[in-house]
């Protein structure tokens, strides 16, 4: 199966070293073998179909920065669009920074191969909170799979979980903490009893915060997600402007500790149930399944026959997310095994 | 027929013959009671498990004249009448006047204030209230609905159970 991977950073990175370490693995377990054709980022792309080579790939980005760099087969300034019509791959890997404004370019990166009959794998909120309806229409129309487990949780298995293994249930309601880096936060905070800012300048400086924390602190990022499980999980037909959000950044040391002196903690939690869709700080009691330290991600389906199931997983970093991502690559290899 | 009730009374002399007194005079009998006054409740208040025997009118009659009396009803057949709901708001709590926030909240149907405590921040805008309700079992959603919209209009951050 050739895969074609627009974006190299964190998320593409690892995809890339993930198939290096499991390859072999794949082929053994499933018969498949995983090929990169091509690879971009904003210097150009690294485009061969005959397969690129991936230590060299990697080595290439980390010493220059650029994936145009690669020997042979970089080239400088190519667009994702002219990878798109050039490159033969079956499966697209779309893992460019999410946008939240119209989920561009990667919304019309998706549809273009959905156009070409190519599957489609994605870690990126941005069109999937914003163009939902519109994205899984197209893949329905041109008879290709959509998956994007990556988006939501990280690592936590909760859409393909949802859809297979709770296959028989329908689901009522989902709440969960949804964003790592503010379970982070919050977790230190009332760990050490410190300020909202002065742990946000410690996690900036361990890179579990970034530069610009608006996304994660503000809720932004996890009101993409309480979207994207509304609508795949949940039925609805809602975007991220309909989500209620407010962030962590007024939750003060003193609250948390009120919250203690009851036995509660203070999370971000979204929350899709009845007519309730939002992202805010809740109370959740200690010892309780949302009582998860770090940067951990959990979740909790209320469903009508399993009643609740609960799962937990990290919801961020490189070779975590590819685990989900190289899993949806895996089980539409899978179906296509199927519809031989 | 017999009811198990537990009721919540505070320490001080006297609570439990007031519960009492409604009970003989309405007619009903009262089988058992167990009182340890060294078990108490986080709030310091003594929980007392009797057990009435009476018509269904009586008993009725005698739960809702407790009721009006103060005295809490805590379970009726080993079903809870009430729950506890904890709120934490965050915001300028003494300029912002949580005083009538808790005044509009203890006026929702079926909900008393019992308890509230405050810190107040470095910057009064960071200052945070921690207040547990305690309201009739099963309307949780509603009440926490309420609590969110008189929370706002204060213009309070206001952090709800899950
Ligand atoms: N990090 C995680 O753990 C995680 C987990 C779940 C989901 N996600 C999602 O996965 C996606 C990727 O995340 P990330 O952490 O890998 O982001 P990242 O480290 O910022 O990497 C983004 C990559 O995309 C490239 N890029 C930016 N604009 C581009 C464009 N127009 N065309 C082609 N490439 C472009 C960047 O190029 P340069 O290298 O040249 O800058 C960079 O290589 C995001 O949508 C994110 O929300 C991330």
């Amino acid at each position: 199966m050739k895969i074609c991977i627009l974006g190299f950073g964190a998320v593409g990175k690892g995809v890339v070293k993930a198939i290096s370490l499991k390859n072999d693995r794949f082929k053994e377990k499933y018969g498949l073998n995983l090929k990169v054709v091509a690879v971009t980022d904003t210097s150009g792309a690294a485009i061969s179909n005959k397969g690129l080579d991936l230590d060299l790939l990697l080595e290439t980005k980390e010493q220059t920065g650029k994936v145009s760099n690669y020997p042979e087969y970089g080239v400088s300034g190519m667009s994702n669009m002219q990878v798109l019509d050039n490159a033969e791959y079956d499966c697209l890997v779309e893992v460019t920074p999410t946008d939240i404004c119209n989920g561009e370019p990667t919304r019309t990166h998706i549809l273009n191969a959905f156009e070409d009959k190519k599957d489609v794998v994605t870690s990126n909120k941005g069109p999937l909170a914003l163009n939902f309806k519109e994205l899984n229409e197209s893949a329905v129309v041109n008879n290709v799979q959509f998956k994007f487990e990556a988006s939501v949780g990280g690592a936590m298995p909760i859409i393909n979980f949802a859809h297979e293994t709770l296959s028989s249930c329908d689901i009522d309601s989902i709440l969960g903490i949804l964003n790592g880096t503010t379970n982070y936060i919050l977790s230190r905070m009332a760990k050490e009893g410190s300020s909202y800012e002065q742990i946000l300048k410690e996690s900036q400086e361990l890179g579990i915060a970034e530069t610009n924390p608006a996304q994660d602190v503000e809720g932004i990022d996890a009101a993409c997600k309480t979207v994207i499980l509304a609508n795949s999980l949940l039925g609805r037909d809602v975007s991220y402007k309909d989500v209620e959000v407010t962030g962590i950044s007024k939750i003060t040391p003193e609250s948390i500790s009120l919250a203690k002196n009851e036995g509660y903690l203070i999370k971000l939690i979204g929350e899709v149930s009845g007519d309730v869709l939002e992202v805010s700080p809740r109370l959740v009691r200690e010892g309780s399944p949302f009582a998860v330290d770090g940067t951990l991600n959990v979740a909790t389906l209320k469903t009508d026959l399993a009643e609740d199931v609960t799962v937990v997983g990290k919801g961020a970093g490189p070779l975590e997310t590819a685990s989900a991502i190289l899993s949806d690559i895996i089980s539409i290899y899978k179906i296509k095994q199927c519809n031989r | 027929m017999r009811l198990n009730l537990v009721l919540e009374l505070l320490d001080i002399p006297g609570q439990l013959t007031d519960a009492f007194e409604p009970i003989s005079r309405l007619g009903a009998n009262i089988v058992t009671v167990i009182h340890q006054r060294d078990v108490k409740t986080e709030r310091g208040t003594v929980p007392v498990q009797i057990t009435i025997e009476g018509d269904k009118d009586t008993l009725d009659m005698v739960i809702d004249t407790l009721e009006s009396q103060n005295i809490q009803i805590m379970e009726v057949d080993g079903v809870l009448r009430k729950e506890k709901i904890r709120t934490i708001f965050i915001g300028n709590i003494v300029e912002k006047d949580v005083k009538d926030a808790l005044g509009r909240l203890n006026n929702i149907e079926g909900v008393r204030v019992i308890d509230f405590n405050l810190k107040i921040g470095d910057d009064p805008e960071k200052s945070a209230s921690k207040i547990i309700l305690e309201a009739d079992s099963g309307k949780r959603k509603d009440i926490m609905v309420k609590i969110k919209e008189i929370g706002k209009s204060k213009g309070f951050l206001v952090i709800n159970e899950v």
